[in-house]
Order: C-alpha cells, then structure tokens, then sequence
C-alpha cells in the first residue's frame, strides 16, 4: 500500500458518513419533488404514498413557479437576509472597533455585547414584537406616547406654541401590518446576531500587527486610512466567515416569521416550504430544491463582492 | 537636511525609568548606530525620535525646529522595522508607494518614483508580488524602498539585519551603506551586533540602561574606551580585563587588553599559563588560557596556523603601547 492510500482509506469512513448525511436528504427531497405527493387527498388516494408511478417530472416546479406566493417569497427572503448581513457586518464592525481599545469596564461591556446571542430565537421575537415594538403596549408606543404628550404640551405653551402646533401629531408603526413585517423581523435578528459577528471580528483584531499600524502612522495614514487599508483588508476574511454563516442561517428563518406575522405579506422561502408540506410535499420539495439554488447563489455572489472590494 | 538633537530627554513607563535624563546630537548626514545590551533603550529612543513614543520630558529638535510635539508623519523620518512591517494586503508596488499614497501625490508620479526605487534595490521583477511571496532579504529592501520614496529628513532603522541569515546580512549591510554614500541623508540604526556597528558607522552611540556611555566614531571607541564597560563591549573578542596585582603595576585599578593584543609564545613571556580551549578560525585562532593572575581565562589572538592544544602551558605578552587603564570606577586613565 502507498503511503497515499492509508489515510485516504481511514478517512473513508468519515467521508461517507458525511456523504450520507447530505445526499440521502437531498437525494429524497429531489425525489419528492418530481412525484406527486400529498398527504391527504380523497379523490386519488394513491398519491398519498410516494412512488415512482406518481411521476410529475417538472410539474412541482411549475407549480410552485405560479404560485402567487413564490416570488414574494423569493424577494422577502433576499430582503431579509441581504438587509440582515449589511447591518450586521456593518455594526460587528464599528463596536469590534470600539471596544478593541483598552477602557475600564471592558470585561462587562463585552459580556453585555455578547448576551443577545445566547437569548432563544422565538423569545427573541416574542420580546421585540411585544415588549419593543408593540404600537400601543411595547416600548415603541410608549415612546412615540410620549413624545405626543410632550408635543400636546408645548402646542398649549405661550410663544412657542404656534411654532409646535406646525408639527404632525407622530404616528407609532404597526410592525405586524403586511408592508412593515419584514422589517420588524430584519431588526430583531440584526440585534440578535450582531453579537457573532462582533465576537468574530474582535478576536481578529487582537491579531492584527501593531507594527503595520505604525508603519502607517510614520507613512502619514491616519485613522481613517489605517482603518480602510489596513484594519479592513485584515477583516475581509472574518467578514467572509460571518457572511457565509448568517447567509446560510438567515435564509432559513422561521420562528421569526411565525410569530410577528405568521407568515402575513412577509413569507420567506422557508415559510411557504412550511405552508405546502401542510399538504403537498411535492411542491413543498420543490421549494426546497429552490432555496438550495437560491442559497448556492447568494453566498457565492456575496463571497465574490467582499473578495473583491476588500483584498486590493 | 535631518539634524536631529535630543536635550535632557527622559522616558518611563509607569514607575520605572526606562531613560535618564539624555543629551545627544546627530549631526545632518551622519551614519549614528545605537548599540548596547538587549534592554538597554535604543528601540525606546529610536521610537521617542520616531514620534511613535511620548517623551517623559525634555525635548526633541529637528533641523532646528522644537519637533517635540509634531505627530509622526510631520516630522519627515522614515522607519525600517525588524519585523519589516509590510501591509501583507498589497503589492509590493502598493506598499512602496503607499506613504505617497498618503500624501496625495498624483498617480503618475507615484508610479515614477516607485519605479525608481525599485530599479535601485532590484525589485522590478517582484513588483506585483504580495510581501508573503518574497524572501527575507526582498522583504527587506522593500521595507528600505518604502522609506526611500518618502525622501526623509533621516531614516531610523530598529535592527533591519537581524532576521537574516549571516550571508544576507553581509549583503544588506553593504547595500545600505551604499544607500547612505548615495542619499547622504542622516541615518540611525539600532543593532546589536558589533560588526555592523563598526563597519557602518560615522558615529556609534553606546547605551547601558538607557545611559549614553560613549559617543565616538567607531576607531575612537576601539582605542579609547571611556570606561571599562565601552571597553568591554565594542571589540571581538571581548577585550580582557585584569584586576589586582598586575593592574597595581600600572598604578591601576584595572588594566584591559584586546585579545589580538597579546603575544603568545611556547618559550617564555610576562604571564604563564595552560590552555584551555583553542578556537580554530582558519584565519585566527582564539586561545582561552587559563591559570592566569586577576582574569580567568584570558582569551587570545594568535595566528591561524599556531600549534597548541588543550593544557599545553603558553607564556602571554601584552603589548606595552596597547594596554587600557582604568580608575576605581571603572573610568580610563589616559
Ligand atoms: N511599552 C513598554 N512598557 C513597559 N516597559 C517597556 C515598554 N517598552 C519597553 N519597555 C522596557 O524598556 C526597556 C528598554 O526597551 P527597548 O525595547 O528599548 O530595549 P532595546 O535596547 O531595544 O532591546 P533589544 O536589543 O532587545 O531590542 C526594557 O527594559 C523594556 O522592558
Ligand atoms: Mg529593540
């Protein structure tokens, strides 16, 4: 035997273990997805099991093609997840940034940062639509309560009443409404993974070398510039990371979605899978074959554009 | 221009001085090398002229002007680091011109002066190269190109050499002499190795514990070491330094001898002693002998092809002209 073939050969095993574990899902998925299949129907009973003899080649995928909901679908997921790495890289950024300086207080500052993480997604959504951002009874309706409140009382003042009797009475926004529900799904997740990415880009900066830093100060950069040619280029690879992860996590959401919505206006690729396996697999596979396309092409576009405006 | 003075300059961090009080003068063009033992300040004060360390107190002129205050990229010194410092992001011709970058030279003229540079340190063929795909020594001269283009008043280098292999060394060490014959600009190199030291310099500087003990031109600090400690670390092998009676003799609390100083002979001499061990350098060989009065061992030049070994008994002869003395505290007696 080679010296190649031995760790080839005892890795095997774990490669197919893998293997296994990715195509037999993926395999059945396909497989669901050019058969008819549903679970309950009383006129044709047989399409109830599924079998070859139920074949519907590209029939699922036509299907959910024209489903009213498929394109909405498609746009709503790009929106939440191109929207949610934006934020999240942005500020991961700025506060890894921040607190990478020396202050006292650190420790705690960084636990703080750190905790949104561990809180459960569907307590995180139920905290933010209810407590946070409820129009009446969360945090958003009692502030904009307030401030109308305010605004009442200087509109009643002496001499500067006519000048705030100009201003609109402020209207709080319903974050359940059709129009406004993806947004109210983009902030909690942004605060919920903003975290990760803060985590994943600090432990980068400790890493970066203090001597380019000086280098840069004697070539005359300043902060901006040894931020942008040498801090940022240095981040391009953890943004990568953070990018990669999220994309694959975010374009998957659910619990989220159920509860702010259910699901109203704001469905995302995953939700209506949800929504056809109440009843047709078929079709709820060919979504998924979908969002496995969607997913391949998003990270391998978002990839490219960081490699690019990053790295010089 | 790049005349650089340096008036009652301290540095501490925290509780612990680092540099007492220190005055020196580095006159416009001149090769200073800041040598002394591991520790002992000379990257602290090569930072403090740099700009890149506050002074404690005192002050720092440049070309005249009280430069104490003014940020580091206004003081117009380029740095060499030990580590190189290249941006790992950018090409070679990116990292050259990066500080014109900085200084928002048009394009064109960068690229010229980046061509320029390069052509005089031989990187032409490695211009669209990342620093990780260069060797040591090519990481070094674009270190070196990176603070050429920027035409500095002075260039500081913190022990440019060390992270290179004895033979690129030497080339190094020529190439940036060369450099200094070319540019004539004002340079000063952190190192502690004594052959750059004495090879490169107009002036050498010599630190213990932040302290300047000796301030001369290379020669000078060879035949005229202030004390016992310039003495003892400028020359290789290490000069010999002999306490008690024999010193006595010379009115003397010390008496110090360079190695290459001293007469061996198999027949008869001042001093007898045995051989301990011979190193065989080809062109010298260096014998430690032992058994001698007030310094154990002695070490010795002699010639490359004399035949001795281990515990054969030598006499040792200094020569009259060359013996160094020195005072109770360590001071030289002229
Ligand atoms: N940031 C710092 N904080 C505290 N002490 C420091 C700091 N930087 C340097 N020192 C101390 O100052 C002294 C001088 O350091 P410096 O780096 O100047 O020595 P050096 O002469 O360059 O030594 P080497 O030849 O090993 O490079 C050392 O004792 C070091 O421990
Ligand atoms: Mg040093």
């Amino acid at each position: 035997m080679s010296d190649r073939k031995l760790p080839r050969l005892l890795q095997t095993p774990a490669v197919l273990l893998l293997l296994v574990w990715m195509l037999i899902p993926l395999g059945m998925t396909l497989y669901f997805s050019f058969i008819r299949y549903v679970l309950n129907n009383l006129r044709r009973p047989e399409w109830t099991t599924p079998s070859l003899s139920n074949w519907r080649g590209f029939g699922n995928y036509e299907f959910v093609l024209n489903s009213k909901d498929f394109l909405l679908a498609i746009q709503n997921s790009l929106l939440i997840v191109c929207s949610i790495l934006f934020l999240t890289v942005i500020l991961g950024v700025l506060i890894a940034v921040l607190i990478n300086k020396a202050f006292a207080g650190q420790g705690i500052v960084r636990v703080l940062l750190i905790s949104p993480f561990f809180v459960m997604p569907a307590v995180n959504a139920v905290l933010w639509i209810n407590m946070i951002l409820d129009p009446v009874l969360g945090l958003q309706g009692i502030a904009v309560g307030s401030i109308n409140d305010l605004l009442d009382a200087l509109r009643a003042a002496p001499l500067v009443g006519g000048f705030f009797s100009l201003w609109p009475e402020l209207e709080p926004i319903s974050f359940r409404a059709t129009q406004t529900s993806a947004y109210a799904v983009i902030i909690m997740v942004t605060w919920q993974w903003t975290p990760f990415a803060v985590l994943i880009f600090m432990t980068s900066l400790q890493s970066e070398d203090q001597q380019q830093k000086e280098a840069a100060v004697l070539d005359g950069a300043g902060t901006w510039s040894q931020f942008r040619f040498l801090t940022l280029p240095h981040l391009a690879r953890p943004i990568a990371i953070v990018v990669m992860i999220q994309a694959i996590f975010h374009l998957s959401l659910y619990a989220e979605i159920e509860i702010v919505s259910r699901g109203n206006g704001n469905k995302n690729l995953p939700y209506l899978i949800g929504e056809f396996a109440n009843n047709n697999i078929g079709a709820a596979s060919a979504t998924g074959i979908f969002a496995v396309i969607l997913a391949n092409i998003v990270a391998i576009f978002l990839l490219r554009m960081i490699g690019k405006s990053l790295m010089e | 221009m790049g005349r650089i003075v340096l008036k009652n300059v301290t540095k501490s961090f925290g509780d612990t001085q680092v540099i007492p009080p220190l005055d020196l003068t580095i006159e416009d063009g001149e090769f200073t090398v800041f040598v002394g033992p591991s520790g002992c300040g000379k990257s602290t004060l090569l930072r403090m002229i740099a700009g890149l360390e506050d002074l404690t107190s005192g002050y720092i002129e440049i070309d005249g002007n009280d430069a104490t205050q003014v940020p580091p990229s206004e003081r117009g010194l380029a740095m060499v680091f030990q580590s190189y410092a290249l941006y790992p992001h950018m090409s070679v011709r990116k990292n050259i011109g990066f500080p014109l970058r900085m200084a928002k030279m048009d394009q064109a003229e960068i690229d010229q002066k980046v061509e320029t540079a390069a052509q005089s340190l031989n990187l032409m063929d490695y211009l669209d190269r990342k620093p990780a795909d260069l060797s040591g020594g090519q990481r070094q001269r674009v270190a070196i190109g990176r603070a050429i283009v920027r035409e500095p008043a002075a260039f500081l280098f913190d022990e440019p050499l060390s992270n290179l292999d004895a033979a690129l060394r030497v080339g190094m060490r020529l190439e940036i002499g060369e450099l200094h014959e070319r540019l004539k600009t004002t340079m000063i190199y952190v190192t502690h190795d004594q052959v750059e030291a004495m090879t490169m310099a107009n002036k050498i500087v010599v630190l213990q514990a932040g302290v300047i003990e000796q301030v001369g031109s290379p020669l000078e600090l060879y035949h005229k070491p202030r004390n016992k400690f310039v003495a003892g670390f400028i020359g290789s092998p290490k000069m010999n330094l002999i306490e008690g009676a024999e010193a006595a003799k010379h009115n003397a609390h010390t008496i110090g001898v360079r190695p290459e100083h001293i007469e061996v002979s198999t027949t008869g001499g001042q001093w007898e002693g045995k051989v301990g061990v011979a190193e065989h350098l080809g062109s010298d060989t260096f014998i430690h002998v032992h058994g001698i009065d007030g310094c154990d061992p002695m070490t010795v030049r002699a010639a490359g092809d004399v035949a001795v070994k281990h515990g054969d008994t030598v006499f040792l002869t200094p020569q009259a002209q060359n013996i160094h003395k020195f005072d109770q505290k360590g001071l030289r007696i002229e």
